[in-house]
């Protein structure tokens, strides 16, 4: 039992951890094609034809393996998690019947047009295609985040007869989880996503042999990147402190965790917060910490001395363990750390831009830049994987928060050489399906944009 | 779990997710079954152009699989529960032939070894249609339950019934896609196909057939569809029709004509099968206990959804059948390009 269950959520930690990248990445880009076919079509400038031919090539990667790695993660939610699944489908089940069916469809029947309609089609209903491949790709994200926050906040819901029935599904679907949520996950995909193009056009750009003609094209992603990422990067550090805030007030065990936080603190005394922690091996405090005092009430209360709930606050059962706290702690750090280092990163590039370093002619004095851009391509993905990181494991020991336990989850009947053999199969081609993304998508950028290309 | 309530609200669902699941096992047959064509020897260069006559339309086709898994799950969650959890391994065995499948698609184009690509998307295929066969012929063969939970082991699936309903399903796609490659395109072996069209119907009729003789743990109910009015006037209409349709096809095919009649007639076919399977289960989903009023949601999801659902799905259906109107007869080899 306990052997399943462990190799249960690192089958469906694997699966999840490599499926995100791949909608997040299609929905930035379909944010960044649509842009781009806007700009043709009003400026009529081909530049921006070729914007949206060259990185349409790479979202078809990215929606390919996002679709394929997507079906495991549905099937599991029945081969592994079974009572989980008949426990919470009349409602889980339903949201995700709404997404494939009112969101994941419109996507691919959409691309088909996008992609193969050139000819076929006129050029608005080419455009409308583009929109609703971005919007349809945004939807199916919502209904995925409402019903991953109803796991988080499960309201408008109570439990009969050892399952749930709704009582109101509005209230279930606008959890107070779901909008703040939602606008953090596409902010994150927007920005993840810019960073990748950013980084592609750096890593282009850095090549010895080019023409002036790919030079400019890739100067031109690379500032229209950064462009959107001005307004996306600060907003974003906005919304993640509400989010922060909001599981304080809703999952106070794992805000603490979060925090490595154990001692409530004592009224009139502010919570500290700390930068690096290590808790004793009881589970019941820190053995060593660096933190600022009062910061943590601060941040959490808007109030130098606001009650901030430690860890030793709740029962051993109902909130995570050393391990999984630890986990969710340094992930926390990772994601803050990474989030501030990317507005400060597009910060150095408007210098630069503003500065005219960004031109044909002053592009190869600046290697150094260029290389850093290629080193922060993951920064955005790999904040993004923390986030989730701290979503899901601080959510411990409950699969749906405070209504079903993750032990009591399981699938009958699961045999543990068949999920060893399962996961080792599913790493193994995840590992190949990276490796080969990436070596495409150089192939793609090596080749650079075909400037002939006539509609 | 025997308690048979007729109540509407789990009918209209079945009819929808059996009209889903249909909708699926036609048109992604279509693209199996030309997968498994492209394992058969011949020239690469047509492996390439089967690959590429579906570029537009694959990806839509596959789509049906996860709408009808998503009902599935929203309405009768303990199906999809107790379904999944019993048939572990051919679901896996699904997941990853489709994983093959859509990176063939989405490398081909880039690769330059083209040849790789093509035989992944026929190793991707096969796979996907073994996984069908033995999880609908795991599914016929009856799923043990305990409690409420699934109550048996992880191989159960393994029965004569199921081997003999996946050779059968495996042919039935060859010739599902054997008819669809002859509409499509001017498919180079056109009048060559034919007898092989005919040697895979010989092939699906004597599997089936003999899935149907050896399947044991249904005659409680399925031999009573057939020896009991209405349902055996049904049946029996039914394979009559299937019976003249292969008739028909198969006097084409022997005289080597009107091969686009039998895209038509090899879908007719399988329309009927699975209507028979309908009327021979119906109302139970998880054979032999489970019927679909014992685990539907309650009749709130079951509303919610519809209304949710309901309306969105002859959009999707209008959409499917414009993208396969504007892809369908006109494509050409030139614009097939996957990349765009």
């Amino acid at each position: 039992m306990e052997s399943v269950l462990l190799l249960s959520r690192i089958q469906f930690g694997a699966t999840a951890a490599f499926h995100i990248l791949f909608p997040m990445m299609s929905i930035g880009l379909a944010l960044y094609l649509f842009i781009m076919e806007v700009m043709w079509l009003r400026t009529g400038k081909q530049e921006y034809y070729h914007q949206l031919r060259f990185w349409l090539k790479i979202f078809v990667l990215t929606f390919a393996i996002g679709v394929a790695s997507g079906f495991p993660m549905a099937f599991q939610f029945g081969m592994n998690w079974a009572a989980f699944s008949a426990f919470a489908g009349s409602f889980f089940g339903n949201i995700l019947g709404f997404e494939t069916t009112i969101a994941f469809t419109l996507e691919t029947a959409s691309l088909g047009i996008l992609l193969f309609g050139w000819k076929y089609v006129s050029r608005t209903v080419h455009l409308i295609a583009n929109f609703l491949v971005f919007f349809a790709a945004s939807l199916s994200g919502f209904w995925i985040i409402a019903a991953n926050s109803w796991m988080q906040v499960p309201k408008g819901v109570h439990v009969e007869n050892g399952v749930i029935v709704i009582d109101n599904y509005f209230q279930a679907i606008f959890n107070p989880a779901t909008l703040v949520t939602y606008t953090h996950t596409m902010f994150s995909a927007i920005i993840s996503t810019l960073f990748v193009i950013a980084g592609i056009a750096a890593w282009a750009l850095l090549k010895k042999e080019k023409t002036v003609e790919k030079t400019t094209f890739f100067l031109n992603s690379f500032k229209y990147a950064i462009a959107i990422m001005l307004i996306a990067a600060p907003l974003q550090v906005v919304v993640g402190d509400l989010i922060g805030v909001m599981v304080a007030k809703y999952q106070p065990e794992k805000f603490a965790a979060m925090e490595l936080h154990y001692d409530t603190n004592v009224q009139g005394q502010g919570a500290p917060w700390s930068i690096i922690a290590i808790p004793n091996a009881e589970n019941t405090g820190n053995d060593f910490e660096i933190s600022i005092p009062n910061a943590l009430s601060l941040v959490t209360t808007k109030s130098l001395t606001g009650e901030v709930k430690g860890l030793n606050d709740f029962a051993v059962e109902n909130k995570p363990s050393r391990m999984e706290s630890i986990l969710t702690y340094y992930s926390v750090r990772i994601m803050i750390g990474l989030g501030f280092l990317m507005v400060v990163v597009s910060l150095i590039a408007l210098w630069y831009w503003r500065r005219g370093k960004l031109t044909v002619e002053a592009i190869d004095m600046h290697p150094a830049f260029l290389r850093f851009w290629v080193w922060s391509i993951p920064a955005g993905l790999l904040a993004m994987e923390m986030g989730w990181m701290v979503r899901e494991i601080g959510r411990q020991p409950w699969m749906i928060y405070g209504m079903l336990r993750t032990s009591n989850s399981l699938s009958s009947g699961l045999v543990d050489y068949i999920l060893i053999t399962v996961i080792t199969a599913i790493v193994a081609i995840y590992v190949a399906l990276m490796v080969l993304f990436i070596y495409f998508v150089r192939r793609i950028v090596e080749k650079g944009p075909d400037f002939n290309q006539t509609i | 779990m025997d308690t048979t309530t007729f109540e509407l609200l789990p009918v209209i669902w079945f009819v929808i997710i059996g009209l889903e699941l249909a909708l699926y096992v036609l048109l992604d047959g279509s693209n199996l079954g030309i997968g498994l064509l492209s394992l058969l020897p011949q020239k690469e260069e047509n492996r390439s152009m089967m690959l590429h006559v579906m570029g537009p339309i694959w990806n839509a086709n596959e789509t049906w699989l996860l709408v009808a898994a998503g009902s599935l799950f929203g309405a009768f969650p303990l199906v999809y529960a107790i379904g999944l959890n019993a048939l572990f391994v051919p679901a896996v065995v699904i997941a990853v032939g489709l994983i093959f499948r859509a990176a063939s698609f989405a490398f081909y184009d880039v690769s330059s070894y083209g040849a790789f690509w093509t035989r992944a998307f026929g190793v991707g295929s096969l796979l996907v249609a073994v996984g069908h066969g033995l999880l609908f012929g795991g599914l016929l063969s009856g799923i043990t339950i305990v409690d409420g939970h699934f109550g048996g082991g992880p191989f159960d699936f393994i029965t004569p019934f199921s081997i003999l309903f996946t050779i059968g399903l495996l042919s039935a796609y060859v010739v599902l896609g054997y008819s669809s490659l002859i509409t499509k395109f001017d498919y180079a072996l056109q009048v060559e196909t034919f007898p092989r069209i005919l040697g895979a119907a010989a092939v699906t009729f004597f599997a089936l057939l003999g899935a149907t003789l050896v399947l044991p743990r249904m005659d409680y109910i399925f031999m009573e569809r057939w020896t009991t009015a209405p349902t055996s006037y049904i049946l029996y209409l039914i394979a009559g029709a299937i019976a003249a349709v292969s008739i028909v096809l198969a006097y084409n095919a022997i005289m080597k004509k009107n091969p686009e009649q039998m895209h038509f007639f090899s879908m007719i076919i399988f329309v009927l099968g699975f209507a028979g399977m309908v009327v021979g289960i119906f109302p139970y989903i998880v054979p032999p206990a489970v019927s679909i009023f014992d685990v539907a949601s309650p009749d709130q999801t079951l509303k919610f959804m519809l209304y949710g659902i309901g309306p969105i799905l002859p959009i999707v259906l209008a959409y499917n059948w414009y993208l396969h109107k504007v892809f369908g007869s006109k494509f050409n080899r030139e614009d097939a390009g996957y990349s765009g």
